[in-house]
């Protein structure tokens, strides 16, 4: 398949892509090799059929000549004095240049033609012979030969000539019969372009019908890469529709695939996990047992195991994000995800009396994982909820082209706009004086920056910071 | 004060009995899940510490077990993972408040300062209508035993509700009490949050009067039971 990212072919792009692009197209091979066939089937019988009619009309006239050269040879005397050839009772014959001429010659043991007698109709022109005459009539050893040529009124000629050995004449007489074949060439013509014609309107239907052929028959694999291209960008979660048997087998190795993949990004999770557990239970009784005992060695400990805490949750965070790049279909109902969020954070703040109102449409969902929007959202809300004086707002809409966006927002002091953008940066806590983990805004960047979507900083209305989504949406 | 430390950790442990003893708390430590849920059912703590990963039987479950028996002693619990998704699923296993390894532990005397305050706010009588039933000093509700996740919101609005059942309340009675003077005092967003209270606690329970107001009744077949 082709590299660039296409998302979707319909069938009568593909037109373009066909004349536009040489060589890899499957479309482009089929029919390519369909019209050569065609074209060269075509064109071969046209010519069997042209040349068969020409033949036809040429063996009518023949049969003419024939005759023709029968007649004369009835009306030839041969004697002493030599052969004399009375006119024949041919009209045509005696009528000027009229179309239909003979003649009769001697062919000298030298091999020139002597012509002896000719028809009223050749007047005082010559019976046209080619220069190679008198071998092709030795090559035909007594048998008639034909052959085209100009006549006296320029007119085109079909000739025949016939070897006859005369009693009493030392040399072979040849007659010779002539007559018009204008008609048989007009004819001849007429067939041909009729037949070219048709043969080409049929060669051109045919590779349309080809072409159709190959737009149908290649359509699964349109609409199975346009599944492929849907999985990829999160619409769906597997190849779902059947497909011919020839491609079936693909679309289940696509699936198989798939599922591969989201078992070794759950794999690589749980071990993200496991790796977390078994290293923050160590830090926190390093902090812990430093923090209780004064001195410098303390000290140390305790700066140093809040860098190893920062490293340890930074590259958790990103195998995570890199096993979250593949991550496929999923779409969560952002209403259940806010709903719980409140829910437990209300309680969680509940001395301060916090008040989490969150509004979302049912039908708008998350176009990622759940665990990854309940990391996104628990964070800044309850960074939120930590901050604030005791509302904390959250409302989400849908903003087109599988897009939406979630303000989070307080009535806190907020901060300050220079600091915005330091904030969002890995490691920076703004609640260094609050114990417990840090704003984890660099946390939130981090994920919706994997979704492909961006964090913006603002003033709330309410007096606080205002944080917006931007995500991809998805219905539920 | 009596506290129930669940931790796997030895040395996390023994610092963390060192600390909550200097504070002034009695404590008792369980090392897995089976050792916790005996202890916890048995013995009457007034808050417990629940780490989540634990041998046997994990936290999540022992929490479940504990609610299920109708046990309402609160309980913080100690993520390791640091996943909203194991909090989220921790408070829907019934806990009270969480903190994210590795934590200072002045941070986690405070939350249990304040989980206890929380605890022991005034008590008054349970509320109940039909299959529902709501404890304002928990300010916890549950349908048929099941509890409910609310908001403070719609726990507000339910607990209105019940306190007036059988009774029409309009809507600007609604707005006026479950609203401070500040909220945006918008009598439609009423709507959104009966529809989504009627979700959580079944679709019949709240009627719509039309013109007038809501009403909350027990259902049909509950008001004979109760």
């Amino acid at each position: 398949m082709t590299t660039e990212p296409v998302e979707s072919q319909p069938v009568a792009a593909s037109w373009t892509r066909w004349l536009g692009r040489p060589g890899r197209s499957l479309t482009r091979r089929l029919i390519w090799l369909a019209s050569a066939w065609i074209v060269v089937a075509l064109t071969l019988t046209g010519m069997v059929l042209t040349s068969q009619f020409e033949e036809s009309g040429l063996r009518r006239l023949g049969g003419v000549l024939g005759t023709t050269v029968d007649e004369v040879l009835l009306a030839t005397r041969s004697g002493a004095t030599g052969v004399t050839t009375a006119q024949i009772q041919d009209s045509r014959t005696l009528r000027q240049l009229s179309g239909k001429y003979w003649a009769v010659a001697e062919l000298t043991p030298d091999g020139r033609l002597v012509m002896l007698s000719r028809s009223v109709s050749l007047w005082d022109a010559e019976m046209p012979t080619p220069f190679e005459l008198p071998e092709m009539l030795a090559d035909a050893r007594g048998k008639t030969i034909s052959y085209n040529a100009r006549g006296p009124a320029d007119e085109p000629l079909r000739v025949a000539a016939s070897v006859k050995s005369l009693t009493g004449q030392a040399n072979p007489i040849v007659f010779f019969a002539a007559i018009d074949r204008s008609n048989i060439d007009q004819d001849t013509d007429a067939f041909a372009r009729v037949t070219w014609i048709a043969l080409a309107l049929l060669g051109a239907g045919l590779v349309a019908a080809v072409f159709t052929q190959v737009q149908i028959g290649l359509r699964p694999l349109y609409g199975l890469r346009n599944e492929i291209a849907a999985v990829r960008k999160g619409e769906a979660a597997r190849i779902e529709r059947a497909y011919p048997i020839e491609i079936q087998p693909l679309a289940d190795q696509v699936n198989r695939l798939l599922a591969h993949n989201q078992e070794v990004v759950e794999r690589q999770r749980t071990h993200v996990g496991n790796l977390a557990h078994a290293l923050k239970t160590p830090l926190s009784v390093m902090l812990a047992e430093a923090g209780s005992q004064p001195g410098l060695l303390p000290d140390v400990v305790r700066r140093q195991s809040e860098i190893m805490k920062g490293q340890v949750d930074h590259h958790l965070r990103r195998a995570r994000a890199a096993a979250r790049a593949q991550g496929l279909g999923e779409r969560t109902p952002l209403g259940e995800v806010l709903d719980e969020l409140a829910v437990m954070l209300e309680r969680v703040f509940e001395t301060k009396g916090v008040e989490v109102d969150w509004r979302a449409p049912d039908e708008l969902g998350f176009r990622g994982e759940r665990q990854d929007l309940q990391e996104i959202l628990g964070n800044l809300m309850e960074n939120a909820c930590k901050w604030c004086g005791r509302r904390v707002r959250v409302s989400a809409g849908p903003t087109g082209l599988g897009q939406m966006v979630v303000v989070v927002e307080d009535d806190g002091p907020g901060l300050p706009a220079d600091r915005y953008e330091e904030v969002l940066k890995r490691g920076a806590r703004l609640d260094e004086d609050a114990p417990g983990s840090g704003l984890g805004l660099s946390i939130v960047d981090d994920l919706v920056k994997a979704y492909g979507g961006r964090v913006t900083l603002a003033r709330s209305d309410m007096g606080g910071l205002k944080v917006l989504l931007e995500l991809p949406a998805a219905e539920v | 004060m009596r506290v129930l430390l669940v931790e796997d950790d030895v040395d996390l442990s023994r610092q963390l009995k060192g600390a909550l003893s200097d504070a002034g708390y009695a404590v008792d430590h369980a090392a897995d899940g089976e050792d916790a849920h005996f202890l916890g059912d048995t013995e009457p703590y007034d808050v417990v510490v629940l780490d989540l990963g634990l041998p046997k039987i994990d936290g999540v479950s022992v929490l479940e077990r504990w609610r299920r028996d109708g046990k309402t002693t609160p309980v913080l619990i100690l993520t390791a993972r640091g996943a909203w998704s194991d909090k989220v699923s921790g408070f829907d296993a019934g806990a009270d408040d969480y903190l994210t390894k590795p934590f200072h532990t002045e941070e986690l005397l405070a939350r249990l300062r304040a989980l206890l305050r929380r605890s022991a706010g005034i008590a008054s009588a349970t509320l109940t209508c039909g299959g529902l039933r709501l404890d304002p000093r928990a300010a916890r509700a549950n349908v048929n035993g099941e509890p409910l996740r609310l908001t403070s919101l719609e726990y507000r609005l339910l607990h209105y509700l019940m306190m007036h059942q059988g009774r029409v309340i309009s809507r600007t009675e609604l707005v006026e009490h479950l609203y401070d003077q500040d909220f945006d005092r918008d009598s439609n967003t009423i709507e959104v949050f009966v529809g989504r209270l009627r979700k959580k606690i079944g679709p019949d329970r709240i009627e719509t009067v039309r013109g007038l107001g809501y009403r909350l009744t027990p259902l049909a077949g509950e008001a004979e039971a109760a």
